[in-house]
């Protein structure tokens, strides 16, 4: 009985995060959606299974019937009888509850902030070159191909250039320039890693606040790419708030 | 953590002959909807009052990282107990047997191999391992069986290569890794074992219930008991990153025998299913591609949550010898590949 209701209860959370809305793009990618809807399903399904089948079971079921499933030899507590269930599986309602109580939000500034010190893997460097951008508007980029086009071949793809950018604002450590932030994630929001792209000539908004930012980029004083992470310069020439984007990483 | 995990089958086996709770049956499955219609209502009026309140940093990035963990790893522990449970269910035992050499150290790679085809994490592992073993299987060989399935299955490794995108040498190293444990421990326990350390189990029967009940008795079982040590997995592994300080995760990391056994150490700890193993070793950024092999075949073969299990199926004499075999010979030969491939 206890099982089946953890069961439901886990499926139900996953179709309310992936089926009927877009919450599960705070934790994984895009294309995450159909194996979490049929997941949930099947739980839901499975839990449901359970339910129907202890409710059409005579009320004094004979609880000597428990010691007896297919699996008990095998199991290290075999004692504890299938009927209940294994304890640790109390343990999935964690889970639900944060969904619900907590209703965890896409990683931001706290998670960005962290990381200052960290490695950041370099972005999948296109060394193929990018495409020239155009000289009488602003370019519209995710801060990844920015920050690529950035190191690569030392910046001359943007010149000159305005573009536009998207992020959520981070303090920084100096003074007059904060970072235009977005996580990219790998697989899920346990590897996401932060891209930034300080931005100087602007004042800045509060943390976690979306904005979109126009400027140029600042060309960088050194010959090679320097050690460690450097985030690329960006003068703004203009700064919008923005409502979040639905997917919230890159 | 630690304590749950041991405290799972430490307790029962002493407990009294029939348990209390028995008599207490009928008024508890009576009492159960009800707290849960309470705790259902309570979720979702939280989910309404509560929510916008609970918004300190820290808080929620731990609870983002903890639940993106877990909705990461349900859909693959779904498919693999699925899977699993079906394999239990309607593929006859004898069949095994059948397939299998009749030479001990023959049979031992064959099992291994085996592995490959029989898709479950393994806490599925071990069950399957001990059924076969109680219908004739050498020992051995299904202890090779038992440390390969859930280690090369190909649900584990589609995760992997989901979880290194662009990086099929992973893979290949964690299979090769995974395969060469496993038959070196069989070969290792055919050569050193002693009939008494093993306590094997007797055959299980099927109760007569029909097939459907024990695929959904075995599928649900199997996801309980997998899911609620993932569960304690995603919120070890959610604290360790909010709470230690990158710096030192880089201080360790720097240094390539020491991150090893840390990260091998740590794959002992958190305990996580093989089929999300691969997405936490993802996440360990800044380590070397070595270390998190050795992570990724360390993890399946030695854990908290399977050294209780194995422990409580074969014996107390067994898990004492081979878990440490499995973790030295795990650690060597993932050094070694990853040196190799990597």
């Amino acid at each position: 009985m206890a099982q089946s209701l953890v069961l439901t209860l886990l499926g139900g959370a996953l179709l309310r995060v992936s089926a009927f809305s877009d919450l599960y793009l705070n934790y994984v990618k895009p294309g995450f959606r159909v194996p979490l809807v049929l997941a949930g399903a099947v739980l839901l399904v499975l839990g449901l299974l359970g339910l129907a089948e202890e409710w059409r079971r005579p009320y004094h079921a004979p609880p000597g019937k428990d010691g007896h499933d297919s699996l008990d030899g095998e199991d290290p507590a075999g004692s504890h009888g299938h009927a209940r269930g294994p304890r640790v599986a109390w343990l999935l309602c964690l889970p639900v509850v944060a969904i619900f109580l907590i209703s965890p939000p896409a990683l931001g500034s706290f998670a960005a902030a962290r990381q200052e010190a960290a490695p950041v893997p370099r972005p999948p460097a296109a060394s193929t070159g990018y495409a020239a951008l155009a000289a009488d508007r602003a370019t519209a980029m995710p801060i990844g191909e920015f920050i690529g086009r950035a190191w690569s071949n030392r910046g001359r793809s943007l010149a000159g250039r305005r573009v536009r950018l998207t992020g959520f604002a981070v303090p920084a450590e100096k003074k007059d320039q904060w970072y235009l932030t977005r996580m990219q994630l790998r697989c899920c929001a346990a590897d996401a890693f932060p891209l930034k792209v300080a931005v100087v000539g602007a004042p800045a908004p509060r943390p976690d606040t979306w904005v979109e930012v126009t400027g140029t980029w600042v060309a960088t004083p050194y010959e090679e790419l320097p050690k460690g992470t450097v985030a690329p310069a960006l003068t703004a020439t203009a700064l919008t708030k923005v409502t979040r984007p639905a997917e919230p990483y890159e | 953590m630690s304590d749950r995990t041991t405290l799972d089958w430490a307790a029962e086996p002493d407990g009294p002959v029939p348990p209390p709770t028995w008599g207490r049956r009928a008024p508890e499955a009576q009492v159960l909807p009800w707290v849960f219609a309470a705790l259902g209502g309570f979720l979702l009026i939280g989910n309404l009052l509560l929510s916008p309140h609970l918004t300190a940093p820290a808080l929620s990035t731990w609870s983002t990282i903890f639940v993106a963990i877990c909705v990461q790893a349900i859909p693959f522990l779904v498919l693999g107990v699925t899977l699993s449970a079906a394999i239990t269910a309607f593929v006859p035992p004898s069949f095994f047997r059948r397939a299998l050499p009749g030479h001990p150290y023959a049979a031992v790679p064959v099992a291994g191999a085996a592995g490959l085809v029989l898709p479950g994490c393994e806490c599925a592992s071990v069950p399957v391992a001990s059924s076969l073993m109680s219908r004739g299987v050498t020992p051995s060989a299904a202890l090779a069986f038992l440390l390969a399935s859930p280690a090369i299955n190909p649900v584990v490794l589609v995760a992997t290569a989901v979880a290194f995108p662009g990086e099929p040498l992973i893979v290949l190293a964690r299979f090769a890794a995974s395969l060469a444990v496993a038959v070196l421990a069989g070969w290792a326990w055919q050569l050193l074992g002693r009939p008494g350390l093993l306590r094997v189990p007797d055959a299980a029967t099927t109760g007569g219930s029909s097939r459907r009940a024990a695929f959904l008795s075995a599928m649900r079982h199997d996801f309980l008991h997998a899911g609620g040590f993932l569960v304690v997995g995603g919120l070890t592994a959610a604290t360790l990153n909010v709470v230690v300080p990158r710096s030192w995760l880089a201080a360790v990391a720097d240094n390539p025998w020491l991150s090893v056994l840390v990260l091998a150490a740590l794959a002992v700890v958190l305990s996580i299913c093989s089929e999300a193993d691969a997405f936490v070793a993802a996440s360990l950024t800044g380590f070397s591609p070595t270390a998190r092999l050795a992570f990724m075949v360390v993890g399946p073969m030695v854990d908290l949550k399977l050294i209780a299990l194995q422990a409580g199926t074969f014996g107390r004499a067994f898990a004492a010898r081979f878990v440490p075999l499995t973790f030295t010979l795990a650690i060597a030969v993932s050094v070694l590949v990853g040196w190799v491939l990597l």
